[in-house]
């Protein structure tokens, strides 16, 4: 009894010890390395696995890349200060064997355009211009100013944290947005059924429209915000935990419980912030000083 | 296909549907959301034109104004059918068709439309006319969506079905608004964004995000 347990055990290790080898000599390292000029553009499109851009000193773009089999490759094109970089998937590949895992760095001033279907897509310190487009991939980005940032996905989660100065265009139909310190002049969220939550001051002076036809939309404020708030909601409800002062001419009619509109803090530095919804509840609070 | 040879091609076949487009929109960014964009101007563009559309009189009096001006002048009668013997485009039968079967399904359907706050029910749970109907105002097919979606990662389509519900809830719920408001002008806003939410669901699908 004992022996053949033993038995099975060194079955089990030789057989954990093959397929782990076996996954590992599957999988291949690549790096890269291309020289830029100031304001350079990288492109990569990753149908399966995550992608990882962090900013570093210098005018190259370092590209590394995990390819968990060899069903996939890694295509480059360097051209005219661009870099596109592309996981081309070979015959039979699937979600497991065609993931390439990458974590590229770049100047901070490169322009981004990612896209994946289900890995993660990361960027942060960046202030050039950055497109993230995924389906199911969950968008992280953070620490990032002065830049264009659109981002699209099917149902993948997207935060975005530190966002400063930024021209914000989030566009989701059924993944949750979280906008975390996030402000410039334009701010524009618009989701299906994904919820959206806001946490910040809306900036000076910006444009915040935050849209969506069947999720819950949230806003959380410090004390010292200045904005114009409009909420409404066509069938669902509108709570507004701060006392605002009351618009005199609306554009529509302010009905208790659906919808509101006035001004809190500083009219002549507020920003115009529009809360949308059909089904979904618009919720506007105070952070509380913890 | 080139993407000039794409481009110029939509002449014939402006939603992208032939084999040769379709190979080339899964390939190419691009022009698969060149097309998106093409097809929700085509679908916005409609529902916006009619509630910015000015009174008869304005027409007339503009009209008088260009006749009396030499501008325009009397022409030859038109049949609002394409010509047989002419260069054959499905586009120009599109029209008048879309035109028969929307006046067909809106008799039939708009007697029986809810009002603004009723909540409705998914495609599956439609019936059949109201969900024709649905189809026909999104102005997108959606099953081509579909079909592609199964055909490239059918493991996608089960979110990418719902998602298209949830999408076509949006319209239908933005269409309701703007038709119970028509000076509304976020009622026009939502139905923009509707339509760009389905915009955005058409160019994933045809987008290099579908592996």
């Amino acid at each position: 009894m004992g022996g053949r347990l033993i038995d099975v055990g060194v079955c089990s290790a030789v057989l954990a010890v093959t397929m782990t080898s076996g996954i590992a000599a599957a999988e291949t390292h690549k790096e890269l390395r291309f020289n830029v000029a100031p304001k350079a553009a990288l492109s990569v499109n990753n149908p399966y696995g995550s992608v990882s851009i962090k900013p570093t000193t210098g005018n190259v773009v370092v590209v590394n890349a995990v390819l968990s089999s060899d069903k996939v490759e890694v295509d480059n094109n360097f051209a005219g200060n661009r870099v596109d970089l592309q996981s081309h998937l070979l015959a039979g590949a699937d979600a497991q064997s065609g993931r390439v895992d990458y974590e590229i760095l770049v100047p901070p001033d490169t322009s981004l355009a990612l896209h994946s279907s289900s890995g993660t897509l990361r960027a942060e310190r960046i202030h050039g211009d950055v497109t993230l487009e995924g389906a199911a991939a969950m968008v992280e980005l953070r620490d990032i100013s002065g830049a264009h940032v659109h981002v699209k996905t099917l149902n993948g989660p997207v935060t975005l944290t530190n966002v400063q100065s930024g021209y914000v265009e989030v566009d989701s139909l059924s993944g949750n947005v979280t906008l975390n310190g996030v402000n410039g002049p334009v701010v524009q969220v618009i989701s299906t059924s994904g919820g959206i939550n806001y946490l910040g001051d809306f900036g000076d002076h910006g444009e915040y429209r935050l849209t969506s036809h069947s999720g819950n939309i949230e806003a959380i404020v410090p004390d010292s915000t200045s904005a114009d708030v409009s909420a409404r909601s066509v069938r669902g409800e509108v709570h507004d935990d701060i006392p605002l002062q009351p618009k005199q001419h609306t554009s529509f009619v302010v009905k208790e419980g659906s919808a509101f509109w006035g001004t809190m803090g500083r009219a002549a530095v507020s920003s115009t912030v529009v809360l949308r919804s059909f089904n979904g509840k618009i919720h506007l609070r105070k952070r509380s000083a913890k | 296909m080139t993407c000039v040879e794409l481009q110029e091609s939509l002449i014939e076949n402006d939603s992208g549907g032939t084999a040769a487009q379709r190979a080339h929109l899964r390939d190419c960014p691009h022009c698969a959301g060149l097309v998106a964009d093409l097809l929700v101007i085509a679908c916005a563009a409609g529902e916006l034109r009619a509630a910015h559309e000015p009174g008869p009189h304005v027409w007339n009096s503009i009209e008088t104004s260009l006749r009396r001006e030499g501008i325009i002048k009397p022409f030859a009668r038109r049949s609002l059918l394409p010509s047989l013997t002419g260069s054959w485009s499905w586009t120009g039968w599109a029209l008048p068709a879309a035109a028969v079967v929307l006046i067909t399904i809106g008799i039939l359907v708009r007697p029986h439309a809810p009002p603004p706050g009723v909540v409705t029910g998914g495609v599956t749970s439609q019936p059949a006319s109201d969900a024709a109907l649905e189809a026909s105002v999104a102005g997108l097919n959606d099953n081509d969506l579909l079909a592609e979606v199964a055909e490239q990662a059918p493991a996608l389509q089960a979110q990418y079905t719902e998602n298209l519900r949830n999408v076509n809830d949006y319209i239908r719920d933005a269409k309701y608004s703007l038709d119970a408001n028509p000076n509304d002008e976020d009622a026009h806003r939502a139905l923009m964004d509707a339509y760009q939410e389905k915009a955005m669901l058409f160019e994933m699908a045809l987008d290099r995000s579908l592996p």
